[in-house]
């Protein structure tokens, strides 16, 4: 009988708390979400799982010697997992298009607003009982607005660790809403006639200046902005192995191999952040909120520079293309390219916008840069 | 109160700053592309159309011959 007590006091049914359960509820609807509605299942798939890994009782996955806390401390705390996923999205991106149109970097900086705007959002969201945001902890979530994954993690896991799961969760959650929240922003702001303004086509880049173009951007960032340097460094080096051609196994592995186990473990160190003390607070609502915020002003950042652009070039530039700023790469593309195809079907412009989506990229990577040497 | 209108006005300036530090650095990035683009002109520039249909001319006569030898090398090869 004594045996039956001692085994039944060390069930997870005899320990659960409230939160834990209420937190695997949280880590089961990200699975719900990753399964059965496709939204970015590569990272809600093993965070969900992370999550609910992380709030069984008595396994102790998160404290000292367990998986997850390791997984955490090794990848996230130093900031490797990031930057190894920042390589090999460098050695995914092609930055033909940028170069073919520079200007759109233009409409990658525009759309950084959403970052800057929103870390004034957090600051003023103190004045609601409840919130206390410092800071650093509204820079980790304004960089949300850039829509990009491994720099969230990255600035979040420098600026304010206790935010990181809510943060990262919220990041990848609005990525997959691109395409719901994006849509109604460019229509709102643009006239069907914009819309259906077709661009010149691009012109060829040489390789040369696809090789030049990663060490340019090294380049100036060690001279004007050394903090960006582990994530436009990795970024760059990944593009190098890309477009130099000489070390196409390389390229391959950071580009599939390295990503996907990075990505495993990425997720599953910030499911392991999703415990209850940590995710189950007001915060968590506000960062949510700020999230959302981020992304629609962006985007209509993003979208009102095209349009000035636009007026300024004699009616080239779709404005459309504004809204691809945010990176969210490749996804926020393809929208630009959908809601250009419902005003015109026969208005193709995915490559046009992976211009500013690529330069969206560099463009939070720069801001992401810009926080740290202001508040790392 | 004050603590806050004073982040608020933080936040404020580095937003200033930061948004005009992005609009730099991708502004020099855009003359840096223009030299680059200047220095080391598209394939473009290089592919006079007239020489493409004299290459290929060239290629299709020379084709039954270089096939010959290609094929009776992989013959040798193999048979080794």
């Amino acid at each position: 009988m004594e045996g039956l007590m001692a085994f039944w006091s060390e069930t997870g049914v005899a320990n659960f708390t409230g939160g834990q359960l209420l937190m695997m509820g949280v880590g089961c609807l990200l699975l719900f979400l990753a399964i059965a509605k496709g939204f970015e299942p590569l990272l809600l798939l093993p965070i969900g799982f992370g999550a609910i890994l992380a709030n069984i009782p008595n396994a102790g996955f998160t404290e000292e010697g367990g998986l997850l806390y390791y997984a955490y401390h090794v990848g996230i705390e130093t900031g490797i997992f990031p930057l190894l996923i920042f390589m090999g999205v460098g050695a995914l991106t092609d930055f033909g298009a940028l170069i073919a149109n520079p200007k759109t970097l233009l409409l990658g900086a525009a759309a950084q607003f959403g970052i800057f705007a929103t870390l004034l959002g957090a600051i003023a969201l103190n004045l609601v009982p409840g919130f206390e945001f410092s800071m650093q902890d509204a820079a980790a979530i304004a960089i949300i607005g850039g829509a990009d994954g491994p720099t969230a993690i990255f600035l979040a896991s420098k600026l304010a660790p206790e935010l990181l799961g809510a943060i990262a969760v919220a990041a990848y959650s609005y990525m997959a809403l691109v395409p719901l929240i994006q849509p109604p922003i460019m229509k709102l702001l643009t006239t069907k006639a914009e819309r259906e303004i077709k661009m010149e086509q691009l012109r060829e880049v040489s390789k040369k200046e696809k090789i030049i173009f990663p060490l340019m951007v090294l380049g100036m960032t060690i001279l004007f902005l050394p903090a960006a340097t582990p994530l436009v460094g990795m970024f760059c080096l990944g593009n190098l192995m890309r477009e130099s051609g000489v070390v196409d196994r390389l390229s391959k592995t950071a580009q599939n191999e390295l990503i996907n186990i990075v990505t495993i473990f990425l997720g599953l160190a910030v499911g392991s952040k999703l415990s209850a003390e940590q995710f189950l607070r007001i915060e968590t609502l506000g960062i949510l909120v700020l999230g959302a915020v981020a992304f629609s002003i962006g985007t209509a950042a993003g979208v009102l520079m095209a349009k000035l652009m636009c007026k300024l070039s004699g009616g080239k530039v779709n404005p459309l293309i504004g809204a691809a700023g945010v990176s969210a790469v490749p996804m926020a593309a393809r929208v630009v390219n959908k809601v250009g195809l419902e005003s015109n079907n026969q208005n193709f412009l995915l490559m046009h916008a992976m211009g500013p989506n690529v330069a969206g990229v560099l463009g939070s990577a720069v801001a992401a840069g810009v926080l740290l040497a202001v508040l790392g | 109160m004050t603590s806050i209108s004073e982040q608020l006005s933080d936040a404020l300036g580095i937003m200033i700053m930061g948004m005009g530090l992005v609009f730099t650095f991708l502004s020099i990035l855009i003359i840096g592309i223009g030299i680059v683009a200047k220095l080391f002109p598209a394939p473009v520039a290089y592919i006079p159309a007239p020489q493409a249909p004299s290459n290929t001319a060239l290629d299709t006569s020379l084709d039954p011959k270089l096939v010959a030898a290609i094929t009776s090398a992989i013959h040798q090869y193999r048979a080794k």
